[in-house]
């Protein structure tokens, strides 16, 4: 009988942790950080993520630096309004070069308004601790950012000055 | 529309036979591949950038773009998920009868039925074409540009380069033995449309290749498995793989027979997703490094 017993209560705490668990399961998750954004960029007549009238990404290659000092440059993305190439050295990539039209985003042109320092002419920012950027016509960003250590602020700001950031400026 | 983009990322396994099948080829492409997931995770790990405000507006960002439907997102990553699950449609019966058993390729065995020679050859030709196109639809590279996928073929790395070894692997070496490419190859040029229109896994996704009519997605399918053929056979031909090889070190991770080579390729089709696996990782990858780029 007390071994039944024992049986007993062990069937019971089998069946209580598997309703607790089972309540916690049905529990609602917390909502995801993102959820706020998913439900904004998905509803009907929700606004594009890119702007028709942005520039489109094959009229930026021209303005790219080209391949030097070791460091080779691969086209990496052309989509409207933005181009990216990779910097590898020694076949790994080590940073990434973009360009990209705030058309679609002003908030990313309207930080450029607290810039203290530039780049030939062209207010300049560090970003995060990977990124160093400049606004060029008001209009397009162009970033240098690190993929490997090695790759430093200075590097970034290097390339950023091999862009025809003047020629950039006129584009329309 | 299907799952936000990033519950599908932070979905991904980190076990299960796909990721196992996955991790046994890393003697084909030693360190390229380390699952990663998770969508912060991921953010972190592509951009660098830590600081919580950083990491939520790259994933805000990378939200939006990609529920922009015009930007081409969307569009591959059901190429990868399609791909998938219509080549394993075949196994997808015998799989719902074994739910809560082992997985194990013995307790299988009586439920495959080995492809035939053509049905695997176009399941890779397909495979490749999806590779393709969801490359361009990605990367915003014009759809049929065969030569600018080549030069990006070259400098792929990570998840990407793992897609490419699994489909060498799983689709061509093991099932077709090592003169797999010119096997499709030559499978291709002596196919009617009619045949590759009653093909599971070209029908899945046929309405994203181009080519406009089956004849012409026939030619285009071709053309792109000639172009791609050298690389294959040289990507095998350095590293010195051979079915064997593959089945060895698949044998460390998942439970396979190796004197049953023919089944293997049905197995790996039915129970793996490596396409949609590491189809989900490019996506991602792709995703945030232009999310940083334009904040």
């Amino acid at each position: 009988m007390p071994v039944i017993k024992r049986w007993g209560s062990i069937v019971l705490s089998i069946c209580l942790c598997g309703l607790v668990f089972f309540s916690t399961g049905c529990a609602s998750k917390p909502p995801s950080p993102y959820a706020q954004v998913q439900q904004e960029t998905t509803q009907r007549g929700a606004p594009k993520a890119i702007a028709k009238t942005a520039t489109q990404g094959s009229e930026f290659n021209k303005y790219f630096p080209k391949s030097a000092n070791g460091y080779e440059r691969v086209y990496a993305q052309e989509k409207k309004g933005f181009a990216e190439a990779k910097l590898n050295k020694d076949g790994k990539n080590v940073a990434m070069l973009s360009i990209s039209d705030t058309k679609s985003l002003p908030s990313a042109a309207q930080k450029y308004a607290s810039s203290t320092t530039d780049i030939a002419g062209f207010p300049a920012l560090e970003i995060g601790t990977t990124q160093t950027g400049v606004l060029v016509g008001d209009r397009y960003q162009v970033k240098a950012l690190s993929r490997d250590p090695s790759f430093t602020k200075t590097e970034r700001q290097a390339w950023l000055e091999k862009f025809d950031l003047n020629g950039l400026s006129k584009l329309r | 529309m299907s799952k936000p983009i990033y519950e599908l990322i932070d979905e991904l396994p980190n076990g299960g036979v796909t990721v196992m099948a996955l991790r046994s080829l890393d003697f084909v492409v030693p360190g390229e591949w380390n699952n990663l997931i998770g969508f912060n995770n991921t953010i972190t790990a592509v951009t660098g950038e830590s600081d919580t405000a950083m990491v939520q507006a790259i994933g805000e960002r990378a939200v939006a773009l990609f529920n922009d439907k015009s930007q081409g997102y969307q569009n591959a990553l059901w190429l990868y998920q399609t791909v998938d699950s219509a080549s394993g449609a075949l196994g997808a019966a015998a799989m719902a009868n074994k739910v809560g058993q082992d997985i194990s390729f013995l307790g299988f065995l009586k439920n495959l039925t080995p492809k035939p020679e053509k049905a695997q050859s176009i399941d890779l030709s397909v495979k490749l074409v999806v590779e393709l196109v969801a490359f361009c639809q990605i990367n915003g590279i014009p759809g049929d540009s065969i030569g600018d996928f080549l030069a990006a073929l070259g400098d792929y790395g990570g998840e990407s380069l793992m897609r490419m070894a699994a489909l060498v692997c799983f689709d061509g070496l093991v099932p077709l033995g090592p003169d797999f490419a010119l096997k499709g190859l030559s499978a291709l040029q002596t196919m009617q449309p009619k045949e590759l229109e009653e093909n599971a896994t070209f029908k899945g996704v046929r309405s994203l290749i181009p080519g406009g009519d089956a004849a012409g997605q026939l030619s285009f399918i071709t053309s792109s498995v000639d172009s791609v053929k050298g690389w294959m056979t040289d990507f095998v031909d350095s590293r010195g793989l051979t079915p064997e090889s593959v089945v060895d070190n698949l044998t460390k991770f998942v439970e396979v027979s190796k004197d049953k080579l023919d089944y293997l390729g049905a197995f790996l089709d039915m129970t793996t997703n490596y396409y949609s696996h590491t189809g989900t990782q490019t996506l991602a990858r792709r995703l945030i490094e232009r999310a940083v780029a334009e904040l």
